[in-house]
């Protein structure tokens, strides 16, 4: 994923949890703000970082994520949008 | 495998009036009723089974999760009396909601509950809205507008009191672009139309309809898609749209095996297990996913989808 295209998606989160900010496109990675005012930056993990794809780093901590799924769940809790609802997917019976 | 069709509506909207006229087909005579409420007016027909209220509080405590427990156990009862011949072998359940009721728990329990889904087929949610108040009741009552969300199929009752209804067809679609809006005076529509199946190709027609708040987002795949990567999707959405997502449906080529259709249908955060078609209804064999949700960002789930699909390619590289 591009660096654009990361920010959309990320843009598109933060409008579905209901978060205000900005989000843009810094560098190789993408800058946004959370509401607390804490400066946020998501880049991806380098080849040999795997199983780690995704990094969010805020000043003085750097957490890593194995996948887009976690790296947005990562992401709503960095930006204080709670987890997510407890409606995980249930298959129905087969 | 029996069919089961869900007739929901505000008070007053005409579901009883409907389904007595649906009874008096001689070709839907075959039909079991469930209906919520006693004291309603009685339905002359040979089969009736009356389901009360339990409700049961879950963790959000809101009465969107209020659970009919006993509708499955009054469903597979009825299945028992049918197998004992102690009831005639109807053809088809139709079950008449509450008129306050939010049906989301509902088909949620005729989905997960595995005798049920193991003996029944949810083929349509059927919602009646009365051309007079209807645009009132959507206006004040949540349950009316989730009434109408959730429909396969919309009937527009009184239509013949109300005069002009295109404001109303308005409302209704911005609340569900999905769903077939149809007049009806007196229950006169054709049952046909109503509990049909194959409802799958209006519902992907639907694509690119919206309003302000409610859209029907469409997502289109020429390469199959990895079963895990779909499965990672839909977890994802269900995890953070919660209940924005409403309806979901879909024909899939999956990568593992592309010449047979899954259909994909999920209501809320709850997947009907994956029906696999003998073989693509025309020679278009891309994925379609059409899904509605209120207050989704259009582009979000065929993104998510992108980075989901691009990630687990790579790992099976």
């Amino acid at each position: 994923m591009t660096p654009p295209e990361l920010r959309d998606l990320l843009a598109d989160a933060l409008a579905l949890w209901e978060v205000p900010g900005r989000v843009a496109v810094a560098g190789e990675g993408v800058a946004l703000r959370a509401p607390d005012g804490t400066a946020l930056r998501v880049t991806a993990a380098e080849a040999t970082d795997r199983p780690i794809r995704w990094w969010v780093e805020k000043p003085g901590q750097r957490r890593p994520c194995t996948s887009v799924v976690g790296l947005l769940r990562t992401l709503r809790n960095a930006v204080g949008a709670g987890e997510g609802e407890a409606r995980r997917l249930r298959v129905a019976a087969p | 495998m029996i069919p089961v069709s869900v007739v929901t509506g505000f008070l007053g909207a005409g579901k009883t009036t409907l389904l007595r006229r649906v009874l008096g087909d001689p070709a839907w005579a075959n039909s079991a009723v469930i209906v919520n409420e006693f004291g309603e007016v009685p339905l002359d027909h040979e089969l009736l089974a009356a389901s009360e209220e339990v409700l049961v509080n879950v963790s959000t405590g809101c009465l969107c999760c209020v659970v009919r427990s006993d509708l499955t156990a009054t469903l597979m009862d009825l299945l028992r009396q049918r197998a004992a011949g102690l009831v005639p072998p109807y053809a088809r359940v139709l079950i008449e909601t509450s008129g306050l009721a939010d049906p989301a728990p509902i088909l949620h329990a005729l989905m997960t509950d595995a005798a049920v889904a193991a003996t029944h087929r949810l083929q349509s949610v059927v919602t009646l809205v009365d051309a007079l108040h209807g645009a009132g009741s959507l206006a004040r009552h949540p349950e009316a507008q989730r009434q109408a969300m959730l429909a396969d199929r919309i009937v527009l009752t009184k239509p013949d009191l109300a005069g002009d209804t295109t404001a109303l067809e308005a409302l209704l679609r911005g609340l569900n672009p999905a769903a077939a809006i149809r007049p009806a005076v007196q229950g006169a529509v054709p049952p046909e139309w109503l509990f049909a199946t194959g409802t799958l190709p209006e519902f992907l027609d639907a694509g690119a309809r919206h309003s302000d708040g409610v859209a029907s987002i469409t997502i289109e795949r020429e390469a199959p898609i990895p079963a895990l990567a779909l499965t990672l999707w839909m977890q994802a959405l269900a995890e953070h749209a919660g209940a924005r997502l409403l309806r979901l449906k879909g024909l899939v080529a999956l990568a593992e095996a592309p010449e047979r259709p899954v259909v994909v249908h999920a209501i809320q955060h709850v997947v009907h297990a994956l029906d696999w078609l003998a073989d693509w209804p025309s020679a278009d064999r891309r994925s379609r996913i059409v899904l509605i949700g209120q207050g989704i960002s259009r582009h979000f789930p065929a993104r998510l989808l992108a980075a989901i699909e691009a990630e687990v390619a790579e790992a099976s590289a």
